[in-house]
């Protein structure tokens, strides 16, 4: 069956929540983030802000400088989560099936719902005069049949757009747009793309996929699915966790020493931490490392057996650290994601115990015992 | 090149190499299927580079030569003729395969066989001469206990150990491990300890028919190559390096609890406890609970699923021991009882609910299985 799939994405999330909430700020160029001194980052600029090149992830001062009268919030998180589910209750009230990917943008599945709307059109026209109506905000919409293709429409559309992209048309709209609008085509893969001579997703379609895997790899084939708007995958309502992580800038870099090294041990705690909250074990332990020039990289180490204990995730990150760090390093920021995850619940026991560290040993030792 | 196959032997043949033609290749030649003539037969070469499979056919021969074409091609397009005699003709220095069947004629553009990956020489080595039905009862009661992904290599691998009048297959995937120790008809020379990809094997157990006579083994000189040799296939196997773990002391050497069960029964009660642990993460959970009498012990497989339902079953059992319980994956059950198909009873030996499980069928001292409990709360 043809599937309804949308996208729906708030324009300038958080600071439009701000611009709505304190009517001084309407019409106003505004950032949303920490303070320039204390090396924030611009979590989010409002389209007047954008004009002046203000963009997310940019470092405040940065942003200030681009824009002299940009007025910077402090983010206001449980206000942004109080209306992010008044959102997703509107998405709701149409299809069971959404499936929330951060704050401001969700999936859903409407294949179901097509009977009592005149086509997706109008049903996107109706997610956005509902959100608009409950709450003030500016929704984008795309549908197509595939969360890859809605997910480009609604991007296309961006600000205050619906982009409808019937079954059937898919690599057509495509094929005009830049690589780098296909999900997970970073600027790393982009480069790539653009030295291997593709530059619209259109070139990139019109290759072979033993001729891209040629170029690409073993990304070929997957480049090719996307590059003809192929995406089987569909939208999961189950908090299917992906990671668990936890990160830290710091306020002066630093070389490899012992104050990095508690560092990464008191992440290694919270991502332990976490990871036990959210009732996981992770097989996958990724360091993540930002130099002082930005320049960032993750190394990557995986186990047979799942693990979750501090000193399990502790001595994987320190191992990754030892092999990454290079004499005279300065590191502006350092993390630990924990992938790959499992349930917690039950424990299947090793043949090689040891692997799950002295932690997990422990509990197994008594018979029966619970945790 | 000019040869004539019937159509029969041909596509035969080409199911036989067929498996494997790797999916992908970085090496194009490696999606290619190498046929050339030999010695009044027709050879047929597929490789992934990690295992090479040969073949040869009758054929009648006018002309020498070789070629390599698209193996999938080929293959989709000799299972299409009718059964007929088919002609294939390469031109001298040519490399286009010209084939005619019946009123079919097609033209296949190949590569240089030159080109295509040699298949090493295993020599200097290890010869052993096997029962095929013996072994692929070996390889199928081992093989699927190696590991399917390969966190760590060795794992995917079947250790293989020729010493003394014996040749010992293990394989263990971190949560169990198979052991099947096969009777030689003489004795080696000297200790074999090699790691057999078994992805070869399960290669050679598919191979082997009830027909198949006799299947000579040998390993080379350097220990870097296996090679099956079967009527009229051979199969050439890069071996693993590295160190297998020494499973020796995974076997249990007591238990507390030895259960006789029947094995169709245990098969069926775990079959039937898996629909109901498919949303219980797999936890398939024994109880055992000797009884009066000898033959008056219980055993309760269930299993339970949460918000869904559960269920039990009980099969009567000889139990030597302690009333214990024990948690278990339902597929590693599964796994090792439909290997033990032509067994009628298996013992199974217990010490606690986190110490392993221990498989054995009742009169075969050839086979061991141990299998890792689940941790639950009872």
């Amino acid at each position: 069956m043809q599937r309804v799939i949308i996208h729906a994405d708030l324009d300038a999330f958080y600071a439009s929540v701000e611009q709505l909430d304190d009517p001084e700020l309407r019409g106003k160029p505004v950032v949303v983030g920490g303070s320039p001194e204390g090396r924030g980052v611009v979590m989010a600029a409002s389209y007047e802000a954008r004009r002046f090149g203000i963009r997310s992830a940019m470092p405040m001062s940065r942003a200030l400088r681009l824009c002299r009268n940009a007025v910077r919030v402090p983010p206001r998180f449980d206000r942004y989560v109080d209306v992010s589910r008044e959102v997703m209750a509107i998405f709701r009230d149409v299809t069971p099936l959404v499936a929330p990917m951060s704050l401001d943008e969700a999936f859903l599945d409407t294949t179901e719902q097509m009977d009592g709307f005149d086509g997706p059109e109008a049903l996107g026209r109706h997610l956005k005069e509902e959100v608009r109506k409950r709450t003030g905000l500016v929704l984008s919409v795309g549908i197509a049949a595939n969360k890859l293709v809605a997910k480009i429409a609604s991007d296309t559309g961006k600000p205050d757009g619906l982009v409808v992209v019937p079954p059937g048309t898919e690599a057509a709209f495509l094929a005009p747009l830049k690589v780098r609008a296909l999900w997970g085509v970073g600027p790393k893969t982009e480069a790539v793309l653009h030295a291997a001579g593709f530059h619209t997703i259109g070139q990139l379609a019109t290759a072979g996929p033993s001729h891209l895997e040629r170029n690409l790899g073993s990304r070929g084939p997957w480049l090719y699915d996307m590059a003809h708007g192929i995406d089987d995958s569909s939208v999961s309502t189950d908090h299917e966790r992906k990671s668990v992580g936890a990160e830290n800038t710091f306020p002066r870099d630093l070389t490899d020493g012992p104050e990095l090294r508690a560092e990464l041990d008191r992440i290694a705690e919270s991502v332990a931490r976490r990871l036990e909250k959210s009732g996981f074990r992770a097989r996958t332990i990724v360091l993540k490392l930002r130099y002082a020039n930005f320049r960032t990289i993750t190394r990557q180490s995986s186990r047979p057996l799942p693990i979750d204990g501090v000193s399990d995730i502790s001595s994987a990150a320190n191992a990754l650290l030892d092999a990454a760090a290079k004499l005279g390093d300065r590191f502006r920021l350092i993390g630990i994601h924990a992938t790959n995850l499992l349930p917690d619940e039950p424990d299947q026991i090793g043949l090689w115990a040891p692997t799950t560290g002295p932690e997990r040993q422990t509990s197994v030792e008594p018979p029966g015992a619970s945790r | 090149m000019k040869v004539s196959a019937l159509q029969d032997n041909f596509a035969k043949g080409l199911s036989v190499v067929g498996r494997a033609v790797p999916a992908r290749s970085t090496l194009p030649q490696a999606s290619h299927v190498k046929i050339e003539t030999d010695e009044g037969r027709l050879k047929l070469v597929a490789t992934d580079l990690m295992i090479a499979t040969t073949c040869w056919i009758g054929a009648q021969v006018e002309e020498d030569g070789a070629v390599t074409v698209p193996a999938r091609l080929l293959t989709d397009f000799i299972t299409s003729l009718p059964s007929d005699r088919i002609e294939l003709s390469v031109p001298a220095r040519g490399r286009q395969l010209h084939i005619q069947c019946a009123r079919n004629e097609a033209t296949m553009s190949g590569m240089d066989a030159a080109d295509f990956p040699p298949v090493p020489a295993v020599a200097d080595g290890l010869a052993l001469t096997l029962d095929p039905k013996t072994l692929r009862k070996a390889i199928s009661q081992v093989q699927f206990a190696a590991a399917s992904d390969d966190t760590r290599p060795v794992l995917t691998g079947v250790h293989t150990l020729a010493e003394g009048r014996e040749l010992t297959l293990a394989a263990a995937d971190g949560f169990r491990l198979a052991v099947h120790t096969l009777q030689l008809k003489q004795d080696v020379p000297e200790k074999v300890e090699v790691i057999i990809p078994a992805r070869a094997l399960r290669e050679i157990e598919r191979l082997i028919t009830d027909e198949s006579e006799e299947v000579e083994m040998a390993i080379n000189g350097a220990r870097s190559q296996v090679m099956f040799k079967l009527p009229d296939v051979e199969v050439v196997a890069t071996l693993i390096q590295g160190t297998f773990p020494n499973y020796g002391q995974l076997i249990p050497q007591s238990y507390a609890t030895r259960t006789i069960i029947e094995m169709r029964q245990f098969l069926q009660e775990t079959r039937i406890a898996a629909i109901f642990a498919r949303d219980g993460a797999g936890i398939v959970r024994v109880q055992l609970e000797p009884g009066e009498g000898e033959n008056a012990g219980k055993m309760t497989v269930s299993a339970r699923a949460e918000e869904i339902g559960e269920h039990r079953g009980d099969i009567d059992v000889k139990i030597e021991g302690d009333a214990s319980k024990i948690a278990f994956n339902s597929r590693y059950l599964q796994d090792v009882l439909q290997a033990l198909d032509d067994v009628s009873e298996v013992a199974l030996e217990t010490t606690s609910p986190s110490s392993p499980g221990v498989i054995r069928p009742i009169g075969n001292d050839r086979y061991v299985h141990v299998v890792m409990p689940m941790f639950v709360q009872w």
